[in-house]
């Protein structure tokens, strides 16, 4: 009996005992090599996924950290309380949106674009917004009078070396946050095609049996 | 402190500022405040010990970096009045200088709250006690700069520096910006005046500190405006018009273009050579901890002279030193970074 929670088992089981239809059997064992082969190519893919993703999880929380300390160097320089709560608003425009999109079934990657600038046309025929960019227009798109602002400047403008890193920082963060999220999904995704193989493989391996 | 201490400040004002000296954090204090188990906890306890006392007793948990802030600020202000109630002219004066400073940062911290539409309640709450003024209340009406010294600011100390900045112009991030250091170049002017007329040990030991102000905020103006939208001719309209750098080095200092440049134009004079060199380095220094280190050196030396006022500039100046340190020491502790903590420049 091959064992079917293993999809590492590689070697083909003998095609039947010789019982049962000769060329039948060999399809299903043909099927089955075909489907350990693409098992073990996705579960190589998830591992490296997860390799991937406690890499940038470390690098991550390595920015968020850099950020916080060049906050307070900052502080340090221009006063505690010149670097807080009461540099900014309650409301705030954001100068970056994620972006979702799906790139096959099922599997749904982001993106951190700048928001106020339309997202480049390969994102998609869904994206209705854009299509009017690319039809013709007598004018073109009067510019949004609410361009976000750059936060740095809710502290002044003549900021110190420090705040500058921070938000720096902070922006790498964001970018690696996005990467995070689409690994994860990613790594779920794959963890079900995963389960999906394996299930087909017992079904298979089952009708041959 | 001493109760006839004040009768007797012209024999001795060793005596009136001994126990303000003893009542700076030496070197074993700070190694004490480093942490432990609870954040903030042997901070209290070792604080208690020295003589802050209880300030943070009445503090609710969980105590933030900013509490601790703002109860050693109020604790500076007590002190502070102590002084100013029992001075006299002239000292009274260099006094209200002293506050004008804190008056500009609190007028600045108002306006800028106004155009994030925060309440003045808010805002009110976190300025500097010292920079208190009655007008306060109404500075985040004004829209321009002559408005606010019109309506607002004529009636206050700072009146008398708003020379240079009156305008039309509508006060948005960059005219507030130029609206504040211009303000405290015209300050730091008058204040270089005052002392150099009062003349005495005042002024031997307050105008090299006063210069190494103005050179100190050319050099971070020009170091902050890199990248930013502030012109040439701008920046140099803040520079104050006095100290070494002036005005040669001013000149330079209005056309460099990156860290370099201005290195080279500090190249040029014996004490901020060695300044700018010591920048970087394996510490990671920035210039602007460069310079309060040099700052407290100067200021230490102000309690080697005897019968001058800069002892209550120094003494205001180290404590605000001091307070910077715990409130880095606290940063690091609640951020967790260890090895950061010891970056704090040590006084006594």
């Amino acid at each position: 009996m091959e064992d079917l929670v293993c999809p590492l088992a590689v070697l083909p089981t003998a095609g039947g005992d010789g019982e049962g239809g000769g060329s039948g059997s060999e399809c299903v064992s043909m099927a089955a090599l075909d489907l350990r082969a693409e098992l073990d190519s996705l579960l190589l893919q998830l591992l490296g996924d997860l390799e991937e993703l406690e890499g940038k999880r470390a690098v991550l929380n390595a920015r968020v950290e850099e950020g916080w300390l060049s906050l307070a160097k900052a502080r340090y320089a221009m006063g505690t309380k010149s670097v807080g709560p009461l540099q900014y608003a309650s409301h705030m425009e954001p100068q970056v949106c994620l972006q979702a999109s799906e790139a096959q079934e099922g599997l749904q990657k982001f993106k951190v674009v700048r928001s106020g600038v339309h997202a480049p046309e390969e994102v998609g025929p869904r994206e209705a917004a854009l299509r009017r960019r690319k039809g013709p227009t007598k004018t073109p798109e009067p510019q949004s009078s609410e361009a976000p602002r750059d936060p740095l400047n809710w502290f002044g403008i003549l900021v110190p070396h420090s705040l500058r890193q921070a938000q720096a920082s902070f922006r790498d963060g964001l970018q690696l946050a996005a990467d995070i999220a689409s690994l994860q999904n990613r790594i779920d995704w794959g963890r079900s095609q995963l389960r999906g193989l394996q299930e087909k493989l017992k079904q298979l391996e089952l009708g041959a049996a | 402190m001493l109760e006839g201490a004040e009768l007797y400040f012209n024999v001795d004002p060793w005596a009136w500022f001994e126990d303000g000296k003893a009542s700076l954090l030496t070197q074993q204090d700070y190694i004490n405040l480093a942490p432990v188990v609870r954040p903030f906890r042997n901070l209290k306890i070792h604080l208690q010990t020295t003589d802050y006392g209880n300030f943070l007793a009445n503090q609710t948990n969980p105590l933030t970096v900013s509490k601790i802030d703002t109860e050693m600020r109020k604790r500076l202000c007590g002190e502070f009045e102590y002084f100013r109630n029992h001075s006299l002219e002239p000292l009274s004066t260099f006094l209200t200088y002293m506050t004008c400073s804190y008056m500009i940062d609190n007028v600045i911290l108002l306006m800028n709250g106004a155009l994030q539409k925060k309440s003045v309640k808010e805002i009110l709450g976190k300025c500097h006690p010292l920079g208190r003024f009655t007008e306060m209340e109404a500075v985040n009406i004004a829209e321009t700069p002559s408005d606010l010294f019109n309506a607002i600011l004529i009636e206050t100390p700072l009146a008398p520096f708003f020379q240079d900045c009156m305008s039309e112009n509508a006060l948005d991030e960059l005219n507030i910006e130029l609206l504040r250091n211009k303000l405290y170049k015209s300050y730091l002017e008058a204040f270089y005046k005052f002392c150099k007329n009062h003349g005495d040990v005042t002024a031997d030991v307050m105008c090299p500190i006063l210069e190494f102000e103005a050179d100190r905020r050319a050099f971070i103006i020009t170091l902050n405006s890199f990248g930013t939208e502030l012109s040439k001719e701008d920046r140099e309209t803040l520079y104050p018009t006095f100290g070494k750098l002036y005005p040669e080095g001013l000149r330079l200092l209005a056309q460099a273009e990156d860290f370099d440049q201005m290195k080279n134009v500090a190249d040029h004079y014996g004490v901020y050579k060695p300044l700018f060199e010591a920048v970087g380095g394996s510490g990671g220094k920035t210039l602007e901890d460069v310079f309060y280190e040099h700052e407290v050196q100067m200021n230490v030396l102000a309690f080697n002279r005897q019968f001058h006022y800069g002892v209550f500039y120094a003494y205001v100046k180290l404590k605000e030193q001091e307070m910077r340190n715990i409130v880095w020491i606290a940063e690091c502790i609640s951020q967790r970074h260890r090895t950061k903590i010891n970056s704090y420049i040590p006084i006594l």
